[in-house]
């Protein structure tokens, strides 16, 4: 196992996650830069992981990484496709040991808002900006064993307090996710593209657990909306292995998950680049048949 | 003797005899299987007042919402996933273009049970997610009580019957006996639950190919009012075992949707300036179709079932 010596953040994230699969978790994952996560996972060093997506794919055997949480790959040589009640009643009941998803907008305490951003004057019913709602997501995070959030660290996405909690980390603070009756245990970890973050065992409150090369304290400080408090042995991040990113890049043939596009922005409406670039991408790779 | 009149109907009499304005309606599937003729062809006939009750919907959320055909959802999730955000959902909800819409919100698995409660013919489930979250806050119609058993909170989701459902499937008989393939989402259910039910399909085949693997027929006969061969139905969406996923079509879409103007024309080019599904697959063109398919086949065939004797 070598490290690569070049990686892009994105790369990093994604190796990040796939490590903290296990072989004997059960994934609930959700759609973008998880999705890579679990199936260089599942490619590597936890082969006997299942991942289950919401669509109802369990265990899938695919040569790219699927466009969406139900895209046909969530199914194809898969161990079993069941219907979508069945995977969260699964998940319900306490068979996934392992979510992971991502957001728009987290606060302190690890709650995610992927419904609305109201903006100043805005509410609920007429907010600046609309995002897309739960889908899946506060399920997941209600009731997976772990649970892990993939994010931007953008200006204003980290608050002290979401406008509005769809999917629950933490709630309040300590205690506030068994009052409330969830089952999950919430997330353990923030993966950004500057830096990680964890959960402070009594207080609940996210902190810096680890810092991206080159990136400082002062800078994730000033994105996020809390006096946000820092890990005292910060950790150094484990790079991605040329392996991981082997896999990464052959998993997402057209680049367009990892966001590394490998169609230029003018042809990226182009039927015929599409279907040349990831029909050469399948014919060259073999990883389907080793894994 | 009575006769029975055909379930057998063509796409544009189907939406014409169950889709009215002002009803409920639930399309299948998500994103595979998500029917985008079915949409296309409601907003042809111009059906409005309509409330969209869905799990997650992509690309004919957009439409039908960009067309102005639905005033209320229930749902969890509305985006162009994959490809970008739901522009013109946003358009609605922010700036009521082309006009605002009632919203009610639960998570996709708040979403599958009402289909299940619905389906059971049970007034409501409960459910063990959304709890502390603003989902509950904001939408009356989630009850969260003590477990009247002794225990911690539930929530209650009611149960959904819309007045139609169109779900797609890779095959069925004339009866409406359907199968499906890969993905199921809340089908099994959102068939039982509605109470008009037209399946559209890859494929009509005889009963006898439905008898030989009957483990696969996901919507018996008896939940079906209708049936509708719609060859490539779900483009630029996908079908296991029949074609792939056409992101190049649905990032033109997305693009167009980033003006009014721009959907307007869309709409206008791929809906209203075409007589039906069959002048749509020639406009996409039979090459693309026919390499969308090849891209599928060349990853997962649908296994073919062999009888001896």
């Amino acid at each position: 196992m070598s490290y690569a010596e070049k990686y892009s953040t994105s790369e990093l994230m994604a190796a990040f996650v796939s490590r903290q699969i296990r072989n004997d978790d059960v994934v609930f994952i959700g759609i973008g830069l998880p999705l890579v996560a679990g199936v260089v996972a599942v490619a590597t060093h936890a082969p006997k992981a299942i991942l289950i997506y919401e669509g109802g794919g369990i265990g899938a055997r695919t040569r790219r990484v699927p466009w969406s949480i139900s895209d046909n790959p969530t199914t194809d040589n898969a161990i079993a496709a069941v219907p979508m009640w069945r995977v969260f009643s699964d998940m319900q009941a306490g068979y996934v040991t392992l979510g992971v998803v991502g957001g728009a907008e987290i606060d302190r305490f690890g709650n995610l808002n992927t419904t609305a951003i109201y903006g100043r004057g805005g509410s609920y019913r007429h907010p600046k900006v609309r995002l897309a709602g739960s889908g899946g997501a506060n399920d997941i995070a209600s009731s997976a064993g772990r649970l892990i959030i993939m994010m931007h660290l953008g200006k204003g996405k980290f608050v002290d307090r979401v406008q509005f909690l769809t999917t629950p980390g933490y709630i309040s603070g300590p205690g506030a996710r068994e009052e409330a009756g969830l089952k999950g245990k919430g997330p353990e970890y923030v993966v950004t593209e500057k830096c990680i973050f964890a959960f402070d065992e009594k207080t609940k409150e996210m902190y810096l657990k680890l810092l991206y090369p080159g990136v400082t304290v002062e800078e994730v400080k000033q994105l996020v909306g809390w006096d946000l408090k820092v890990a005292a042995n910060m950790e150094k991040p484990e790079p991605p292995t040329e392996q991981q990113i082997r896999l990464m890049k052959a998993f997402d043939p057209d680049g367009s998950i990892m966001k590394t596009p490998k169609i230029a922005p003018d042809k990226w409406e182009d039927f015929d680049a599409f279907y040349e670039l990831i029909k050469a991408a399948y014919e060259s790779n073999h990883i389907y048949n080793s894994y | 003797m009575q006769v029975q009149e055909s379930k057998v109907l063509t796409l544009e009499e189907a939406v014409c005899r169950y889709v009215y304005d002002g009803c409920s309606i639930a399309l299948g599937a998500i994103v595979s299987r998500e029917p985008m003729a079915v949409a296309s062809e409601i907003v042809r006939q111009k059906k409005k007042d309509l409330t969209f009750v869905n799990d997650s919907s992509v690309d004919p959320a957009e439409l039908l919402i960009a067309a102005g055909c639905i005033r209320r959802v229930e749902d969890a999730y509305i985006w162009m996933g994959g490809v970008g955000p739901a522009h013109n959902y946003r358009r609605a909800v922010q700036e009521g273009i082309p006009h605002y819409l009632e919203i009610e919100e639960y998570s996709n698995y708040g979403i599958s049970l009402r289909f299940m409660a619905g389906a059971m013919g049970v007034p409501f489930l409960p459910t063990k997610s959304m709890l502390g979250s603003d989902m509950v806050a904001h939408n009356p119609r989630i009850k969260v009580i003590p477990d009247p058993y002794g225990g911690k909170p539930v929530a209650l989701v009611p149960a959904s019957r819309p007045d139609v459902a169109f779900i797609h499937a890779q095959r069925a008989d004339a009866e409406g006996n359907a199968q499906i393939w890969g993905m199921v989402g809340n089908d099994d259910n959102i068939a039982r639950a509605a109470k008009a039910v037209v399946i559209t399909c890859e494929e009509i085949v005889p009963t006898s190919e439905i008898r030989k693997i009957p483990n696969m027929t996901a919507i018996p006969s008896y939940c079906v009012s209708a049936v509708v061969k719609v060859p490539f139905c779900c483009h630029p969406l996908s079908v296991s075992g029949y074609y792939w996923l056409d992101q190049p079509f649905r990032r033109s879409f997305s693009k167009a949707s980033k003006t009014r103007e721009g959907v307007v024309a869309w709409i206008d080019e791929w809906v209203y300036d075409l007589k039906n599904h069959e002048e749509y697959m020639n406009k996409v063109g039979m090459d693309r179709l026919s390499k969308l398919r090849q891209m599928e086949l060349d990853n997962y065939h649908i296994p073919t079932i062999e009888t001896t004797g």
